[in-house]
C-alpha cells in the first residue's frame, strides 16, 4: 500500500513539476557566471571576455552563423528584419512577437529547460527584464562600441536601451485650446473630470503599468503638487499608504474609464468634432495619429508634478545564443547608421530612401514621442518638444520590488 | 534437440493464441492506448493546475519574503478568497459570472424552446428554410453580436462619436446599454439560445402528439397542455440545454472583454486572463478551478435531478404520430414575429458589419464616405496604419490558411479518433477500462477555454515527456482544439457505434476478417451520416474558437479570430469587422458544402450532458 502511494506521488510530482523541477530562484546580487555560460561568454567574446570589438570580424562570422533568431514585444521587429536581411543577404532573420509577457515567460521556460533557441530578445518592462532576466543570467547586455560615447551611461547599464519612449497626458486641442485645461494632474480626480479621463488598462500593457507605477513611485511630488493645487495637506483614505497611490486610488473612483487599447485612448481624446472629449494618460507615440488620423491630441504642458516619464525598450543577447555575431550586427543595426547627426533631417515616409538607408533598424520606431537613445540622434518630426519636457524616467527597481504591491493595490481598486 | 524443436513450437503456438486472443480485444488495447494518451492531455493539465494553485510561483517570490518556487502554499487560496483583494478579485466578478450565466440562460432558453416549439410543433411557413438560418448564429463566434453590438449602440464613454443608435435617433445611449451587463446578457443569449433550440426542437420531435390530444380532449386548454404534457416530456433536453448554456456563459471570454472593460465589469474569465498577463499563474488557476467546479457541479445536478426522469420519455408506445398544432388566424403574425427576430439577430449584425467594412471613417453614414479601401487597397498610412485591404493582406490571406488548416485537421482528427473511442467504449462496455475512457474523453468539458491554453501555454512552452517544446508552432494549437473538441467527437462516437448491432461485426470476425478491414468495411461506413457531422461540428467549433487560443498564437499561428480580436483592440473596426464577415462566410458555405454533398446529418451533434 505505502509503496503504491509512493508510485501515485511520485507520477503526480513529476507530471506536476514540468516548470519548476528545474527552476531556479531569483537571485539578487550577480554571482560568477554558469560554468557552460561562461564558455559561450569567452567563445562568442562578451560579457567579461568582450574585449575590443572588432566589426568586420563580428560581420564575417555573423555571415557564417547565417541565422538569428528575435524574441520581441513588437511587431515591428519584422520590418527591421525585412530591412537588415537587405543589407546582409547572408544573415536570415526569424522574428517572434510574442508580447512583453510571452517574451520573458518563453525565454524563462526554454532556458529552464536547458534549450537556447533565441540570440536576441528586445522588449519593454523593466524590472522583469532587468531582474528576471539579466539577474539571472539569462541575458548579456553588449553595446556596440562605435556607439558608447553617444549613448548616456542610464541608457546602456545595466542594459542597452534600442529606444525610449514616452508616458504622458494629452488633450483635445480643437475643444480646449492651445491652452491645456489643466496644470497640476491632481485636477484629474476633481469633479469636473468624472468620468473624463482615459488610459490603456495597466494590466495588458507594460508601458502603461511603467507610466502609472513611476507615478506612485513619486509619493513626495505628487505630495507637494497636491499642496500647490489646493493649499491643503493631502488626506489619505484609509488604508492607502502615500499620496502616490491616492492619486491612483481617486483617480479610479473618479470614474477613470480604462481601454484594451491606445489606439482607442488616442481616438477617445483626440477625435476631431466632439463636445467632451476626455484627457488622456498615454504614450507619447500616440501623436503620431494627428498626422495620419486627423486627430487634434496635444501635450498637457505644462504640468505638475511631471511631463513626460521615459520607459525603455532593451534589447540584449540571450544566454548561450547560438548565432551571438548575427545578434550583435542586429544590435549595432537597432541603433541606426553611426554617421547621422543633430544636423541630419529625415525626409517622410522614413522607410524609405536615403532616411531608410541611415535610420536601419531605428526606421520603423522612427516616430514623435519616442527618442533614440544616442544623443545625436534628432527626434522625429511632431516630437520636438521631448528635450523640454519634465521627465521621470522609470525605475527597474522600485518595478521589481513595489510593482506587485501596487498592481495589488490596482486589481483591488478597480474592482471596487 | 527434438525437445527443444518442440519446445520452440509450443512456445509458437502459444505466441500464436495470444495474438489471436489480442485481435479479438483489438477495443481493449485501443481503450488503453486512449486513456493513457488522454491521461496525458487532460489529466496531467488538471493535476498541473491544482499543483500550479497550492504553491509558490517565481513571481510570488516577490511577494513574500523566503518564499521557495514549488513550496506548498495557500497563499493563492487566501488572496482570492479571503484576503484584500478577495472582493475584487474573485467575488465580485463570481456574482457577474453568475447573474451572466443565469441571465443568458434564461433569455436563451426561452427563445430557444419557443423557437423550436413553432418550428416543430405548429404549422409555421417556410420551414426548412427558417430551420436551416436559424442555427446560424451557433456557427458564429459568439462575440460577434458584441461587435455589431458596439456598431449599434456604442456611446461617447469610449471616445469618438457614438454608434448608429445615435445617428438615427438622436439619443446617446446610457452607459448601461452600450457596455456591461446588460448587453453581455443579451449578445450572449442571441448566441447560445440555438443550443436550446436544437435540444428542445430534438425531444420535441419525439413526442406522439396523441398524448397532447388527450391532454385537450380531457378539457385542458391550449397553455394547460403545454404546461401538463409537453414541458415534462421536454424537461430532459431543457436540463442538457442549461448545463451547457449555463457552463459555457460562464466561462465565456469574448464578449465580456470587448463590452466590459469600459465600465470596469469583470467576469471570471476575464479576472483568468488578467492574472496571467500579470504572471499571477497561482491566482488564475485558482479561479479556473471554480469554474473547473461549478461546470462539473452542473452537470452532476443535471444527472441527478432530470437524468432519472429521462425514462419517462419514451412513453408515447408505438402508435407515434405527430399532429401539428394549427396557427390559423396567428399563421401571419407568428412567422412575422420569427422573420423579425431572425433579421434583427442576423440579417442585421451581417449588413451592420458589412456596411462598417465600405465605410473610410467608422462613424459617418453619409454616402460620400463609402470605400473598397479595407477590402482591395494597397497600404496606406493615412488608414488603419497601414494596413492592406483584406483581399491584399498577407497577414490575413495567412489567418485563413491557419484557420482553415486547423478547421480542417481537426475535424478530421477528431471524428476518426472519436469513432475510435467510441468503439473503444461500446465495445468494452461493462469494463472499468470503458467507464475510464469515457469519463477522461469527456473531461476537456468542465476546462474553461482560457484556463486550458494557459496550462498548455506552461506545459509545452519547453519538451513534455515525449512531446518537444511546441509553444509557437502551429501544433499547440491543433493539439488543444483537439482535446477540447473530443468530448463532443466521442460523444458522436459512442452513439454512432450504438448504433451498429454487434452480431454485425462478429459475423465478420468468425469469417476471419481482420479488424481494419471491418472497419473500413462495416462500421465506418455505417457511421457515416454521424461522422460527417461530427466532422462539420468539429469544424465550425475550431473556427470560431478564441478564448482556447488566445494565449497560445503567435504571429506565424495567427488564426482568424486572433486577428478580429487584434484589430478590434487597435480598433481598426473596418479589418475586424471584414474578417469577421471572412470568417462567417467560410464556415456557413463550408457547412452547405458538407450537409450537401456528404449527406451528413445536421449541426445537431450536441445532444450530450
Amino acid at each position: 500500500m505505502g509503496k503504491r502511494i509512493f508510485i501515485l506521488l511520485a507520477i503526480f510530482m513529476v507530471l506536476g513539476s514540468g516548470i519548476n523541477m528545474f527552476a531556479v530562484g531569483a537571485k539578487e546580487e550577480p554571482v560568477d557566471y554558469p560554468e557552460e555560460m561562461d564558455a559561450w561568454l569567452q567563445e562568442a567574446m562578451l560579457g567579461p571576455y568582450e574585449g575590443e570589438q572588432d566589426w568586420d570580424e563580428i560581420e564575417r562570422l555573423a555571415n557564417e552563423e547565417g541565422e538569428l533568431v528575435i524574441y520581441s514585444s513588437s511587431s515591428r521587429v519584422e520590418k527591421v528584419a525585412a530591412v537588415f536581411e537587405e543589407k546582409y543577404p547572408g544573415i536570415k532573420v526569424m522574428s517572434h512577437d510574442l508580447g512583453s509577457v510571452g517574451t520573458v515567460e518563453k525565454t524563462i521556460s526554454e532556458q529552464d529547460a536547458n534549450l537556447f533557441n533565441s540570440d536576441l530578445i528586445t522588449t519593454g518592462g523593466s524590472g522583469l527584464v532587468i531582474h528576471e532576466l539579466l539577474n539571472n543570467y539569462r541575458l548579456v547586455n553588449f553595446v556596440p562600441s562605435m556607439f558608447v560615447d553617444q549613448i548616456p551611461e542610464e541608457y546602456r547599464e545595466p542594459l542597452l536601451n534600442r529606444i525610449v519612449e514616452g508616458y504622458v497626458l494629452m488633450y483635445n486641442r480643437e475643444f480646449y485650446g492651445d491652452t491645456p485645461p489643466i496644470s497640476n494632474i491632481w485636477q484629474l480626480t476633481e469633479e469636473k473630470w468624472r468620468g473624463k479621463v482615459v488610459l490603456k488598462d495597466p494590466m495588458a500593457s507594460l508601458t502603461n503599468k511603467m507610466g502609472l507605477w513611476t507615478m506612485v513611485q513619486h509619493a513626495k511630488e505628487f505630495e507637494k503638487a497636491y499642496k500647490e493645487l489646493t493649499g491643503k495637506k493631502i488626506e489619505l483614505h484609509e488604508g492607502v499608504p502615500d499620496a502616490g497611490y491616492e492619486f491612483v486610488y481617486r483617480l479610479l473612483h473618479n470614474d477613470l474609464i480604462i481601454l484594451s487599447s491606445g489606439s482607442k485612448v488616442a481616438k477617445a481624446s483626440g477625435a476631431k468634432g466632439q463636445t467632451n472629449p476626455p484627457i488622456a494618460i498615454t504614450g507619447y507615440t500616440y501623436i503620431r495619429y494627428n498626422a495620419s488620423k486627423g486627430y487634434v491630441n496635444a501635450l498637457v504642458t505644462p504640468l505638475t508634478p511631471f511631463e513626460n516619464i521615459i520607459t525603455p525598450v532593451y534589447t540584449a543577447i540571450a544566454r548561450q545564443a547560438a548565432h551571438p555575431n548575427a545578434a550583435k550586427l542586429f544590435t549595432a543595426f537597432l541603433l541606426g547608421d553611426i554617421s547621422i547627426t543633430m544636423d541630419t533631417k529625415f525626409a517622410e515616409p522614413y522607410n524609405e530612401g536615403e532616411s531608410a538607408r541611415l535610420l536601419q533598424g531605428l526606421g520603423p520606431y522612427y516616430e514623435p514621442g519616442s527618442k533614440s537613445p544616442r544623443d545625436t540622434v534628432p527626434v522625429a518630426k511632431g516630437g520636438e518638444k521631448w528635450f523640454d519636457l519634465d521627465s521621470w524616467v522609470v525605475d527597474p527597481d522600485f518595478m521589481w520590488d513595489e510593482g506587485l504591491k501596487v498592481q495589488d493595490f490596482w486589481v483591488q481598486e478597480v474592482g471596487n | 534437440m527434438v525437445s527443444e524443436m518442440e519446445k520452440s513450437g509450443t512456445k509458437l503456438i502459444t505466441l500464436k493464441l495470444s495474438l489471436t486472443k489480442l485481435r479479438y480485444r483489438t477495443y481493449y488495447i485501443m481503450a488503453m492506448v486512449f486513456l493513457v494518451v488522454f491521461a496525458f492531455l487532460v489529466i496531467a493539465p488538471l493535476i498541473q493546475i491544482i499543483i500550479t494553485s497550492f504553491t509558490f510561483g517565481r513571481n510570488d517570490l516577490r511577494m513574500v519574503r523566503g518564499a521557495r518556487v514549488g513550496a506548498f502554499t495557500f497563499y493563492h487560496y487566501s488572496r482570492v478568497f479571503i484576503g484584500r483583494l478577495a472582493h475584487a478579485l474573485f467575488y465580485k466578478p463570481f456574482i457577474n459570472s453568475l447573474i451572466v450565466g443565469a441571465g443568458v440562460t434564461t433569455l436563451s432558453m426561452i427563445i430557444g424552446s419557443l423557437l423550436a416549439w413553432v418550428l416543430i410543433r405548429t404549422d409555421i411557413p417556410y420551414k426548412k428554410f427558417l430551420n436551416s438560418v436559424i442555427v446560424i448564429p451557433y456557427m458564429m463566434p459568439s462575440w460577434v453580436m458584441a461587435l455589431a453590438w458596439l456598431l449599434i449602440f456604442k456611446n461617447t464613454r469610449t471616445g469618438g462619436s457614438s454608434g448608429m443608435f445615435t445617428a438615427v435617433f438622436g439619443i446617446v445611449p446610457p452607459d448601461w446599454v452600450s457596455y456591461g451587463l446588460f448587453p453581455v446578457i443579451v449578445c450572449l443569449g442571441f448566441h447560445y439560445y440555438a443550443y436550446s433550440f436544437l435540444l428542445v426542437s430534438g425531444a420535441l420531435a419525439t413526442i406522439d402528439s396523441e398524448l397532447e390530444e388527450a391532454g385537450s380532449l380531457s378539457g385542458l386548454n391550449r397553455i394547460s397542455v403545454l404546461k401538463k404534457i409537453t414541458f415534462p416530456l421536454v424537461l430532459p433536453a431543457l436540463g442538457s440545454s442549461f448545463v451547457l448554456t449555463f457552463s459555457r456563459s460562464m466561462g465565456t471570454f469574448g464578449t465580456p472583454a470587448l463590452l466590459g472593460l469600459p465600465v470596469r465589469f469583470f467576469t471570471i474569465p476575464t479576472q483568468i486572463y488578467a492574472s496571467i498577463n500579470a504572471r499571477n499563474k497561482g491566482d488564475a488557476f485558482v479561479l479556473a478551478l471554480v469554474l473547473v467546479v461549478l461546470a462539473a457541479g452542473a452537470i452532476y445536478i443535471n444527472s441527478r435531478i432530470i437524468g432519472k426522469r429521462k425514462s419517462f420519455v419514451t412513453m408515447g408506445g408505438k402508435g407515434f404520430r405527430s399532429r401539428l398544432n394549427k396557427l390559423g388566424k396567428m399563421k401571419i403574425p407568428v412567422l412575422i414575429l420569427v422573420a423579425i427576430f431572425l433579421l434583427i439577430i442576423i440579417v442585421l449584425p451581417v449588413v451592420l458589419l458589412t456596411w462598417n467594412t465600405f465605410m473610410r471613417l467608422p462613424d459617418d453614414y453619409s454616402l460620400s464616405n463609402l470605400t473598397t479601401h479595407f477590402w482591395i487597397g494597397d497600404s496606406d498610412y493615412e488608414l488603419a496604419s497601414g494596413q492592406e485591404g483584406i483581399f491584399k493582406n498577407e497577414g490575413i490571406w495567412g489567418g485563413v490558411i491557419n484557420s482553415l488548416k486547423l478547421g480542417v485537421l481537426a475535424a478530421v482528427l477528431n471524428a476518426f479518433m472519436g469513432l475510435l473511442i467510441g468503439y473503444a467504449i461500446v465495445r468494452s462496455r461493462g469494463t472499468r477500462m470503458s467507464k475510464a475512457l469515457e469519463a477522461v474523453s469527456f473531461a476537456p468539458y468542465v476546462f474553461p477555454s482560457i484556463a486550458m491554453g494557459a496550462i498548455y501555454l506552461s506545459m509545452f512552452a519547453h519538451p513534455f515527456g515525449p512531446i518537444p517544446a511546441l509553444y509557437g508552432t502551429f501544433y499547440l494549437i491543433l493539439l488543444i482544439v483537439i482535446v477540447k473538441n473530443m468530448p463532443f467527437s466521442s460523444r458522436t462516437g459512442i452513439s454512432a457505434i450504438l448504433q451498429i448491432d454487434k452480431s454485425l461485426e462478429e459475423v465478420a470476425q468468425t469469417e476471419g476478417i481482420r479488424w481494419f478491414t471491418r472497419f473500413r468495411k462495416i462500421i465506418f461506413p455505417l457511421s457515416r451520416s454521424g461522422f460527417f457531422s461530427g466532422m462539420i461540428l468539429t469544424f465550425i467549433t475550431s473556427m470560431r474558437e478564441l478564448s482556447l487560443i488566445i494565449l497560445l498564437v503567435t504571429p506565424s499561428t495567427r488564426l482568424l479570430t486572433s486577428i478580429i480580436f487584434a484589430y478590434n483592440d487597435q480598433d481598426m473596426v473596418q479589418h475586424a469587422n471584414g474578417v469577421t464577415l471572412v470568417l462567417m462566410i467560410i464556415i456557413v458555405s463550408a457547412n452547405f458544402i458538407v450537409r450537401r454533398f456528404f449527406r451528413a446529418g445536421s449541426v445537431l451533434g450536441i445532444k450530450e450532458s
